[in-house]
């Protein structure tokens, strides 16, 4: 396994009463693509900025290499910071921004020529370093952004919602791109988003923030398969929830009905929980199912590869999503209304204590 | 497409300025190309001489002189006034509105009075010499009051306060993520300051010290109170011309030379701040 590069030891971040940033512990693995994940507000950029060292935590200590770095200003750091707005120079042309950081260095101009030249040529802009950051579009300052942080090869680059700003098309491609040009420079990655899609796209491992307290932290699989509690269940993807009572080990939803799931060990009987499972563990038909359930359609979309079902049902008050592939919705010929059944396996319940 | 803008709403402002302002400029330089009378007086005859007179070494140097004063007191309002506007502009938000009021406080007293304010302070038995004597100084103190010193002091003082606003404005206006950004790639407070926010704010420090100078140049009660009655500066030259030489044709010149010099700067200026306010617009739009 590679080794640890960066540690957090129980961040905290106060300003006056709201604790933005509370009790945080985290390892990040050398070049690993590593998402922070969390809705707005849930303290992502104040952690950020913190390891870039434009904050102090109010507690707690950031180890770099195995050195507390807290206190260290940013331009002693091996840390760059890719700003949310960019932050570009626009007094400076694209090279010039880019060649900012390392004339800080005091690098010999020659080489600083090269590794500016080599940085245009990999972001693709070697024909626009003439250009002022206003000359450009969107797509282009965020590749300059990129290009400014990441030719100074530093030990961690730190990016605050590098994609937030494009449109989803060219988010889906620099989503590749990124990783793509992580795994060439063997750099770490901490990307900020509130994406939950592109954190699953592009990263090694996820953690996800709320309220400044970190939820749960894993690969995507582990995340999206096997959520902590229903709030990082809810987080990550679609789940259907299903209200549900803990009686003598079994687990039964409001109407009474038995749900076939593996229960976890700190629930007792009388507990409240919720029985969880996301639309595409739904199948239709209920034959040799563990569980069943029938529900009206009350809404359906398409979206081309899938179709999905809004179902009314007795167990939620909420609609149950079903989400059936193109194959599998084959010869269906649904409508609103309708009445249908589905059914799921036990193993892709998740329960948690409500 | 036309683009109606309302044009028209500018028609009193442009109507009153030509009527009571560009007119009667016009005339009065229009008598630079006459003859002055031998009792004074314009004698309707065209002639270069007052132009030519102008060129004369003698107020040449006098010309010379007055930009070299002004140059001087701009230089040294630029650097104060920037520094306050800095401070200023790293403060709380909330609280640089009300340090902008007390910045530009002394603005709205009279000009004359703020200007014998300094006689006061200046003279012979001033508060400055009281002070040094009250904190046990007994040696010779050079003379301050009607000196070029003194001149230059009014003259920063009283438009300080043009600085610091306009170089508060492009400074408020930066983006503290660029500030941040360069601290980020290396570069400490020092060179950041150099590199990136003086950059950026070369279009208010232009304006400060255009304003300055322009005012400056034409000033002639600064002098008169501050420099005493044998200083002269180029407004002095031509208030005489007018007011006891009764030359005006000469007076006329003179202000000729003055007005362009002036909009040669103005104008610089303009072009100046217009090609930086693209680079703001660009920075503006990061957000
Ligand atoms: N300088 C500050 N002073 C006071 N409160 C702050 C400050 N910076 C952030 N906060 C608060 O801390 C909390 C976390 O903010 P933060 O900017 O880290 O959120 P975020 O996760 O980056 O959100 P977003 O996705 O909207 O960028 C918010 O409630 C915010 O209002
Ligand atoms: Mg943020």
């Amino acid at each position: 396994m590679t080794s640890t590069l960066l540690s957090l030891a129980n961040i905290e971040k106060r300003f006056g009463e709201l604790r933005a940033v509370n009790g945080v512990s985290l390892d990040i693995r050398e070049n690993e693509f590593f998402a922070l994940l969390g809705a707005s507000g849930s303290g992502k950029t104040t952690l950020l900025r913190m390891l870039a060292g434009f904050d102090m935590p109010s507690s707690g200590h950031i180890l770099l290499d195995g050195h507390d770095i807290s206190q260290v200003p940013p331009n002693h750091r091996p840390v760059n910071l890719m700003f949310q707005s960019y932050a570009l120079f626009p007094h400076m042309t694209v090279a010039q921004n880019i060649a900012y950081g390392l004339e800080m260095e005091k690098l010999p101009r020659t080489e600083i020529n090269e590794r500016v030249d080599e940085m245009l040529s990999t972001i693709q802009l070697t024909h626009l370093a003439e250009r002022k950051p206003e000359q450009l579009s969107g797509g282009q300052r965020q590749r300059v952004a990129l290009g400014r942080a990441l030719v100074k090869r530093p030990r961690l680059l730190l990016l605050d919602e590098p994609l937030g700003a494009l449109d989803k098309k060219l988010r889906g491609e620099m989503q590749l791109e990124l990783k793509h040009i992580q795994n060439t420079f063997g750099i770490t990655f901490i990307v900020v988003t509130h994406d939950q899609e592109e954190a699953l796209v592009m990263a090694d491992r996820i953690a996800i923030l709320k309220d400044g307290e970190l939820l749960q932290c894993g690969s995507p699989h582990e995340i999206y398969e096997y959520p902590v509690n229903r709030f990082a269940a809810d987080f990550i993807g679609v789940m259907n929830f299903l209200p549900a009572r803990v009686d003598s080990g079994a687990l039964r939803a409001v109407n009474g009905s038995r749900i076939a799931a593996p229960l976890p060990a700190d629930l007792k009987p009388g507990d409240n929980a919720l029985a969880a499972v996301r639309p595409e563990r739904l199948r239709l038909g209920v034959a040799d199912a563990d569980n069943c359930l029938n529900g009206r359609i009350s809404a359906m979309a398409y979206h081309g590869l899938d179709l999905h079902l809004h179902l009314e049902t007795p167990v939620s008050p909420h609609p149950v999503m079903v989400r059936l592939t193109a194959d599998a919705a084959e010869g269906h010929p649904f409508s609103v209304g309708e009445e249908v059944s589905v059914g799921w396996s036990a193993r892709d319940t998740r329960v948690f204590t409500a | 497409m036309t683009d109606r803008k309302p044009v028209y709403l500018m028609t009193p402002a442009l109507a009153w300025l030509t009527a009571f302002m560009v007119v009667p400029c016009l005339l009065i330089l229009a008598l630079a190309f006459f003859r002055r009378g031998i009792y004074g007086g314009i004698v309707y005859e065209f002639t270069l001489s007052n132009i030519a007179l102008v060129f004369d070494p003698l107020y040449a140097r006098i010309f010379l002189k007055s930009a070299g004063i002004a140059g001087l007191a701009a230089t040294i309002a630029v650097v104060i006034g920037y520094a306050a506007a800095y401070a200023i502009a790293s403060m709380p938000r909330k609280r640089q509105p009300i340090l902008l009021f007390f910045a530009v406080l002394p603005f709205w007293s009279n000009y004359l009075v703020r200007t014998y304010a300094w006689i006061v302070l200046l003279n012979r038995e001033g508060l400055i010499v009281s002070l040094a004597r009250a904190v046990g100084f007994d040696g010779d103190l050079p003379q301050m009051l009607y000196t070029e010193t003194a001149v230059v002091i009014g003259l920063v003082y009283n438009y300080l306060p043009f600085v610091i606003l306009a170089c508060y404005a492009p400074l408020s206006r930066l983006n503290p993520e660029i500030h941040e950004a360069s601290r980020d790639l290396g570069a400490s407070e020092w060179t950041t300051f150099r590199r990136v926010t003086l950059p950026m704010t070369v279009p208010g420090i232009a304006t400060g010290f255009v304003f300055v100078f322009v005012l400056s140049i034409g000033n002639f009660v600064t002098p008169a109170l501050l420099g005493g009655g044998q200083f002269q500066m180029i407004g002095n030259l031509i208030y005489d011309q007018f007011l006891t030489a009764n030359d005006w044709p000469f007076g006329a010149a003179l202000s000729m030379f003055l007005i362009a010099i002036m909009m040669g700067l103005l104008t610089l200026q303009t072009f100046a701040s217009e090609k930086a306010s693209g680079q703001q617009r660009a920075e503006v739009s990061d957000d």
